[in-house]
């Protein structure tokens, strides 16, 4: 017995009031700003798509933003493969045991950013981290890891990942247990191999799962500038300065907002195709 | 074959050591380095053992205004929560029970939000400017607004897949009994989705405490100021001093880990509600 009527409006109306002001409404005002020259705050002449312009000619611009698809993509990469085996292996545990590896797996992404960017930082550091001190205790020469502009992506790429890689074991996991067992059951009648019934059963089912989780992580990762920053800094020069740190200088250095807002505004189309993406895929329904 | 069998539980009891030792060690290095004197913390080969224990750089950090920073996260965190718990409530409550115009299209804009808060910094900019431009930065609210709105979505999702779980006969026997409208949420459903609030609860709880960036943005005094931008601030003003900067680090994310060992089921099915559920 659902009630007619509008007063259930009333109930999801403050909810959607914030919502709409804060994640959705600064979409159009930052297009707003991007067509206009700025000075500090002040909102000057209207200017067509100078600041994209602008943007898009800089070759800086143009490196950063390659940089920051190459961290976004590779880590998700290495998220999705590893998450997914670590969710096939937590799946054939039950209990307790498959709780306390969920929970393990999650330590990551409970951590803040700026933490556990901030203590990696600290393992990773040149010349006295823990990270050098195993490699010699291995036999090996200290690396400069966050000191040498590939070393230091990589180590970028690594945090990036090693933050979400429990996180896509849960969600993928889900995604494992809402596979009827009936299938495994009737593959293995008919003499499947594990393999087989892997490629054949888990991998197709698990489809939106994983695009789901893909697009999550591609978001995240996108968008993230708090773990570079307290990393890398954006350096060594300017080798790790991904999009959202550039934009964030723009502003918030710089104080040039239209520059800014029109970055803003490119990032939030790429944002925008993946969100449309995923409320496709995801089955939601009132 | 039966080596085979035998083998099975070392690899598996070596792959669950590797995941605690690679996700859990740089807590447990900086918790350890953040009580070695400046000396053990500057000794290479790095002290494993063996070192004289010392508060020196949590006394310090708390004597430089850090204490304040944790007062005013638990503020955030707080507000956020029973902020985000009733609204996300009477939310899931709307969309579950009641029909109205736009129903749909509303709780598209809910679904969308999900996504839209994982990329919140490149609303950053915009929201900075509009929220400046009408004074409502660097105020108490600033960030509990934000806040709450980020995690809102995610909030509602959960509670509404609980709501969706209690039968709608419920609903008719308490209205024969004479419960109307708000009532019945708070007396009979509210009861009956106590692990979907602690869910949203601790998702808000996590999300406040640990976000940064529009912290960075947004306020500018001292008093305002959560952890991990205090944090961040420590990482220009200490430089290269480990000690407090590890301390900080280590107080930050204990109440996190006390909350998420409480809770981690209740964290886990949330999760896998909000995202997988198709």
């Amino acid at each position: 017995m659902a009630r007619r009527g509008n007063r259930g409006v009333l109930l999801v109306v403050p909810s959607l009031i914030l919502i709409f002001m804060f994640l959705v409404f600064p979409f159009f005002y930052s297009l707003y700003y991007s067509v206009h020259q700025t000075y500090f705050f002040t909102v000057g002449r209207f200017s067509g798509l100078s600041n994209f312009i602008e943007v898009l000619g800089n070759l800086e611009n143009i490196k950063s933003l390659g940089r920051t698809l190459v961290l976004t993509f590779s880590s998700a990469a290495i998220t999705l493969v590893l998450g997914i085996l670590l969710a096939l292996w937590v799946n054939k545990k039950t209990g307790i045991t498959a709780l306390v590896i969920q929970s393990i797996g999650l330590i990551p992404w409970v951590t803040s950013m700026v933490v556990g960017a901030l203590l990696w930082r600290w393992i990773f550091i040149g010349d006295l981290g823990l990270f050098n001190y195993i490699v010699v205790l291995l036999g090996g020469t200290p690396i400069s890891l966050l000191s040498n502009a590939k070393n230091a992506m990589m180590s970028l790429i690594y945090v990036v990942s090693w933050r979400t890689i429990g996180y896509a074991m849960v969600l993928l996991l889900a995604g494992l247990k809402a596979i009827p067992e009936e299938l495994y059951e009737a593959s293995e009648i008919d003499g499947a191999t594990k393999l087989q019934s892997l490629t054949y059963i888990t991998l197709p089912l698990l489809r939106t799962s994983l695009l789901v989780t893909a697009i999550v992580l591609t978001l995240s990762n996108f968008n993230n500038m708090t773990v570079p920053m307290v990393l890398t800094g954006g350096g060594p020069g300017r080798s790790t300065n991904v999009i959202s740190m550039e934009l964030y200088r723009q502003a918030f250095v710089y104080y040039d907002f239209g520059i800014a807002s029109a970055m803003s505004s490119l990032v939030f189309f790429f944002n925008t195709a993946l969100v449309l993406l995923y409320v496709r895929l995801v089955k939601w329904s009132v | 074959m039966r080596l085979r069998s035998k083998l099975i539980p070392v690899i598996e009891i070596c792959l669950f050591l590797v995941l605690i030792i690679i996700n859990a060690t740089p807590i447990a290095w900086g918790v350890l380095s953040s009580l070695k004197q400046n000396k053990d913390i500057l000794a290479f080969p790095p002290k494993i053992i063996g070192f004289t224990p010392t508060l020196e750089h949590y006394t310090r950090i708390i004597s430089s205004g850090f204490f304040q920073s944790l007062l005013t996260s638990v503020f955030y965190s707080a507000a956020c929560i029973v902020f985000g718990v009733l609204l996300s409530l009477f939310a899931a409550y709307g969309f579950d029970r009641y029909h109205f115009r736009f129903r749909n299209a509303l709780f598209l804009l809910v679904v969308m939000g999900i996504p839209l808060s994982m990329g919140s910094g490149a609303l950053l900019i915009p929201n900075y400017l509009y929220m400046a431009s009408f004074g409502l930065t660097n105020r108490w609210y600033t960030l509990v607004l934000l806040y709450t709105t980020y995690n809102l979505p995610m909030a509602i999702w959960i509670l509404k897949g609980a709501l969706e779980a209690v039968p709608k006969e419920i609903d008719e026997a308490a209205t024969i009994d004479g419960c109307t409208g708000l009532s019945i949420l708070f007396r009979i459903l509210l009861p009956l989705s106590k692990p979907a609030i602690a869910a949203a609860s601790i998702f808000l709880f996590i999300g406040s405490w640990n976000e940064f960036i529009a912290a960075s943005v947004m306020v500018d005094s001292p008093v305002l100021r959560p952890v991990q931008l205090t944090i961040y601030h420590y990482l220009g003003f200490f430089g290269r001093e480990w000690g407090p900067l590890t301390a900080a680090a280590s107080l930050a994310v204990v109440p996190i880990l006390i909350a998420f060992a409480f809770l981690s089921r209740l964290l886990v099915s949330g999760l896998t509600q909000g995202s997988t559920k198709g």
